[in-house]
């Protein structure tokens, strides 16, 4: 099984129902087996990460199990979200998060927020773990207990492509 | 022009058992004085938001119809949220109420709506309304699902109510509360 294929795994056996979010390039793997037929969990395409984070948080508050994706750019949309319903209504979302720009190797307007990406998520206190792609079940587990068991927005950094 | 109030209480009347969210500022507030039920979302902030985190409540309990109050300004931050909410045709009623201004932030004008009626029907909503009266909030048919209901309204005249008292965590946990006791009620199978 391939990286995308383990999270995926993952994910569905810890009992996630629905997917939202707006496609990577960096995430590629994972799209492509939500959009597969056979996948299991009703995935909702989203036109903005801001939507995608409201999606989410209905079927959260509604007893759903949703898992958000996004590239990091997204992260600016998404953060009224994030600091006035997730964070106050203790809604908790996890979130799968592309890293472009981590490495001062990609397109500029990838630079400032690949750069400032951590600080950002640790100013909020969203708990990030980095995808490290010979562990990926491991993260993955990780990602989804500071959600499920610590009751925290998590991030699930994803370098590089899946 | 319809008191926004009116309008309200005409929406809630249609279907009692309907799960609610308020967009913020002055609606919250004013459906939250109207009458507080635990079925009642009042979002606090996430201007714009509203819908979409409607559709996630449809999606998850098929069951039971959302009935969604955005306003004007509400409206106009998030038009790109309607095909999405088209595409996925869940059981949602989308109120905008619109008295052409943000009054919570001092009654300035709107920026240009466009048609929304124009907009939800392009967006693949299967039905959408224009409608000034109460007693026509009372009988247009809801059936088609969803449905975007466009409600001019007048500038509030009344003071704005006492903001929400239960912390957002109170309203989540007996928002939840309500739906395991009605899913238990009516089970699904």
């Amino acid at each position: 099984m391939n990286a995308a294929e383990i999270i995926m795994d993952t994910l569905l056996a810890n009992g996630t129902t629905h997917f939202t979010g707006v496609p990577c390039s960096l995430l590629k793997g994972l799209f492509r087996l939500l959009e597969d037929p056979e996948c299991p969990a009703r995935y909702l395409p989203a036109p903005r990460e801001d939507s995608a984070l409201g999606v989410a948080s209905g079927l959260a508050v509604a007893g759903a199990r949703p898992v958000v994706l996004m590239q990091n750019s997204g992260l600016g949309y998404s953060l009224n979200v994030v600091t006035s319903f997730n964070l106050i209504y203790d809604v908790h979302l996890p979130l799968i998060v592309s890293w472009r720009g981590h490495d001062d190797n990609d397109a500029v307007e990838h630079d400032v927020i690949g750069r400032e990406l951590t600080r950002l998520l640790d100013v909020f206190g969203l708990a990030w773990t980095v995808l490290d792609r010979d562990r990926p079940a491991e993260c993955t587990q990780r990602f989804l207990d500071d959600h499920d068991v610590h009751a925290r927005t998590s991030v699930l950094l994803v370098p590089d492509g899946i | 022009m319809l008191d926004i109030r009116d309008a309200i209480r005409a929406l809630l009347d249609r279907d009692r058992s309907a799960l609610v969210v308020s967009t913020c500022g002055y609606i919250t507030r004013d459906l939250y004085n109207l009458e507080d039920r635990p079925q009642h979302l009042y979002l606090v902030g996430t201007m714009g938001i509203a819908a979409p985190l409607g559709l996630g409540i449809a999606v998850a309990e098929p069951g039971r119809r959302v009935l969604v109050l955005d306003g004007d300004g509400s409206f106009a931050m998030n038009p790109g949220c309607l095909p999405m909410i088209g595409e996925q045709r869940p059981d949602l009623v989308h109120a905008v109420l619109d008295n052409g201004a943000h009054e919570s932030t001092g009654g300035q004008r709107t920026a240009a709506l466009g048609d929304p009626v124009a907009m939800a029907l392009a967006c693949g909503y299967a039905a959408a309304h224009r409608i000034e009266t109460a007693d026509r909030i009372a009988a247009v048919e809801l059936t088609r699902a969803p449905t975007l209901l466009h409600i001019p309204c007048a500038p509030r005249s009344h003071r704005a109510g006492r903001r929400v008292e239960p912390s957002p965590q109170q309203l989540v946990a007996r928002f939840q509360t309500e739906l395991a006791r009605k899913n238990e009620e009516t089970p699904t199978g």
